[in-house]
C-alpha cells in the first residue's frame, strides 16, 4: 500500500500543502514544532478517519477556519483510490472514496491500512488497559472489515445501556427493568462476539510478537498476552444480571468488554511492573511490528507505516534492527536530527516553518 | 456566517436550518430562493404549513397521521382486524402500504427505544398497543422496526411485553433487494439473508 499524494487545506499548520510521496523511505526532517508529525498525522487521517494522536477532531482544524480537508492518493497493489475528507468544526465530516459518498468506516479498512508508530507508544506498556484493548481492536477490524459492525454494535450498545442506567437513577420500574433485560441481550450478543475477535487476534499476535522482541532486542525472550477479561468464564449475560445492582447505583456499566485488559508479561513477570525502561520500550516496538507483520501477511501488502519521532528514543543498533524487521513498504518518518546512517532514503522533505522542500539526494 | 444578512433574512436561514436533512448551505439556498420567487408561490407554502399543522393529526387508535379522529386506514372497514403491523413512523407506514401485500391494521410507535435521545418505552405508544393488543380479537403482531441497533432493542423490547396467549409475535426478516445481484449485496444483508434462508423442498 503506498500513498502517492497528498493535499491539505486548514489541517493543523497547514494552510495548503500538495506533496508527493516516492515509495521505499521518505524522511521528513525539521526541528521540533514545525509540523512534521501533522503530515504523519494527515495520512492517518485518511486512512482511518481518526487521529493516531488520539486528538480531538478540531484540534485538526487550522485555527481560525471552519473545517479541514484532507485529500490522498493512495494505490493498493496497482488500484488507486482518492480519498477526500472535509473535517468540520460544527456539522458532521463528509468523506468519499473515488468520488463517492463513504457508506462504512470499514470500507476504508478495504482501501488503505496505516500502521503507527508513536513516540506515546511506551504508553501501551506502561498505561492502562484503554491503550492495549484499542490496539487490539483496531487489528481486529484491520484484519477483516466485517469485524467492524461487530465492534461497533457493541460500543453503541453499551452507550445505550449506559444512558438508560443513568436515566432511572437506580430506581427500577417495570419497563426499566424490561428494557435492561432487552441492552443486557443485546450487550451480551455483541460483546461475546467481540471477546472471541479479541482471544482469536491474541492468539496470532503473541508468538508474532515474541519474534519481533527478538528480532529487535537481539536476544531470545518469550512474550506472553493474555487476554484478561473478569467475565468470560461465567458469561456476559450472566456477570450483566450479576452486576446490575451495582451497575444501577453507580449509574454505569461495570463488567464486559470494555473492561477487559491485554496483560503483557516478558519471562515470566508482567512486563508492566517489572520490565527495565528498555525492555518496555522494545516490548512496545515488537507490539506495533507484529501487528504490522500480522496485517501484511493476511492482505498480502504492507499497510503505510508512519515512524513518528521513533529514533530519538532508540540507540542506533535498536534502530537499525527495528528497520530491518521491518517488511518492506512504504514508511514515512519524522525526526528531528539526521536518521541513523543506516536508513536508506528514498525521499528526503526539509520541513521549516510552514513550509516543505524536497532535497534531492 | 452570523451578521450576514438583515434579521429577517437570517431567521429564515436558521428556522430551514433546523429541518431534517437539511443543512446549512441548503437552508441558504432555499431561504434566496423563497426571496426571489412572487408572493403568491411564497404565500401557498406558508399556507399548506399553517393549514396542515391545523388539520392534520395523530389518529387516536394506531397514531398514524390523518385528518380525522380515525385515519383512514382505521376507518376502512374493509380492513383485517386480526393484524397488527407495527412501525416506527407514519412514513413507514406509507412504505408497507405501496406493497399493497397488507391488509391489516397499523400501529405506529412513534420512534424507536434510543435512550441516548433520551428515548425509552414509556416515550413511545407502546402502552396503547398493549391495550391494543390485550383487549382481543388480535392474532398476529408483525412488529416492522428498523433492522439498526436500536429497532432491534424496540422489537425485542416488544416480544418480551406482548406475551398474549393466542397472538403471534413475527418480525419483519431481513434479506436481499428484489431484482438486484447477489455480488452487489453488502456482507451484512447477505448474512442476515443467510440466516433467515427459507426451505423450499424437504423437511
Amino acid at each position: 500500500m503506498l500513498i502517492r499524494r497528498l493535499w491539505l487545506r486548514d489541517f493543523r499548520s497547514y494552510g495548503e500543502l500538495d506533496l508527493s510521496f516516492t515509495d521505499g523511505t521518505c524522511v521528513i526532517l525539521g526541528p521540533n514544532g514545525v509540523g512534521k508529525s501533522n503530515l504523519l498525522e494527515a495520512i492517518g487521517y485518511a486512512a482511518q478517519l481518526d487521529s493516531f494522536r488520539s486528538a480531538p477532531i478540531d484540534a485538526m482544524i487550522r485555527r481560525g477556519a471552519d473545517s479541514a480537508v484532507v485529500r490522498a492518493q493512495l494505490d493498493r497493489n496497482g488500484r488507486e483510490a482518492l480519498v477526500e475528507a472535509e473535517i468540520n468544526r460544527s456539522g458532521r465530516n463528509r468523506v468519499l472514496l473515488n468520488r463517492q459518498r463513504l457508506a462504512r468506516t470499514s470500507d476504508l479498512t478495504d482501501v488503505v491500512l496505516v500502521t503507527a508508530f508513536a513516540p506515546t507508544d511506551l504508553e501501551l506498556i506502561k498505561g492502562g488497559p484503554g491503550l492495549r484493548r484499542s490496539l487490539i481492536d483496531g487489528l481486529v477490524v484491520s484484519m477483516d472489515s466485517r469485524n467492524e459492525p461487530v465492534k461497533a454494535g457493541f460500543e453503541r450498545s453499551l452507550r445505550q445501556r449506559n444512558a438508560l442506567l443513568k436515566q432511572v437513577r437506580g430506581r427500577l420500574d417495570t419497563s426499566a427493568s424490561a428494557t435492561l433485560d432487552v441492552w443486557d441481550h443485546q450487550l451480551a450478543d455483541s460483546g461475546e462476539r467481540l471477546s472471541v475477535l479479541r482471544q482469536g487476534l491474541i492468539d496470532d499476535l503473541t508468538p508474532l510478537v515474541t519474534k519481533a522482541y527478538r528480532d529487535i532486542a537481539g536476544y531470545e525472550a518469550e512474550v506472553v498476552l493474555h487476554y484478561a477479561s473478569s467475565w468470560r468464564e461465567r458469561g456476559l449475560k450472566e456477570s450483566l444480571v450479576a452486576s446490575r445492582e451495582d451497575d444501577l447505583r453507580r449509574g454505569v456499566t461495570l463488567v464486559g468488554p470494555h473492561r477487559d485488559d491485554v496483560t503483557i508479561s516478558l519471562g515470566d513477570m508482567p512486563a508492566r511492573t517489572h520490565a527495565s525502561q528498555g525492555e518496555q520500550r522494545t516490548l512496545a516496538l515488537a507490539l506495533r511490528v507484529a501487528g504490522h507483520r500480522l496485517l501484511a501477511g493476511i492482505h498480502g501488502s504492507s499497510p503505510i507505516l508512519l515512524l513518528d519521532d521513533v529514533f530519538s528514543e532508540l540507540d542506533d543498533n535498536r534502530a537499525e534492527a527495528l528497520l530491518a524487521s521491518l517488511p518492506d513498504g512504504q514508511r514515512i518518518l519524522t525526526t528531528a536530527t539526521e536518521p541513523p546512517s543506516t536508513v536508506h532514503t528514498n525521499q528526503l522533505l526539509m520541513v521549516a516553518e510552514g513550509t516543505i522542500t524536497e532535497r534531492t539526494l | 456566517m452570523a451578521g450576514a444578512y438583515s434579521e429577517a433574512i437570517q431567521d429564515l436561514i436558521d428556522a430551514l436550518g433546523r429541518l431534517p436533512g437539511v443543512g446549512p448551505k441548503s437552508a441558504q439556498r432555499i431561504a434566496f430562493h423563497l426571496l426571489k420567487v412572487d408572493v403568491d408561490e411564497a404565500n401557498r407554502l406558508a399556507r399548506a404549513i399553517v393549514r396542515a399543522k391545523e388539520r392534520v393529526r395523530f389518529c387516536s387508535v394506531c397514531f398514524n397521521l390523518g385528518e380525522h379522529e380515525l385515519c383512514e386506514i382505521c376507518s376502512d372497514v374493509k380492513r383485517d382486524d386480526h393484524v397488527i403491523c407495527v412501525v416506527e413512523e407514519p412514513r413507514d407506514v406509507v412504505a408497507i402500504e405501496r406493497t399493497h401485500e397488507f391488509r391489516g391494521r397499523y400501529h405506529v410507535l412513534q420512534g424507536a427505544i434510543d435512550h441516548l435521545q433520551g428515548v425509552g418505552p414509556d416515550q413511545l405508544r407502546i402502552r396503547e398497543l398493549i391495550a391494543r393488543v390485550t383487549a382481543g380479537g388480535i392474532t398476529e403482531v408483525i412488529i416492522c422496526t428498523n433492522p439498526n441497533l436500536e429497532g432491534e432493542a424496540t422489537a425485542l423490547y416488544l416480544s418480551k411485553v406482548l406475551d398474549v396467549p393466542g397472538v403471534t409475535i413475527s418480525r419483519l426478516s431481513s434479506g436481499l433487494p428484489v431484482g438486484g445481484d447477489l455480488e452487489y449485496a453488502d456482507e451484512l444483508t447477505l448474512g442476515r439473508a443467510l440466516e433467515g434462508r427459507r426451505v423450499i423442498t424437504g423437511d
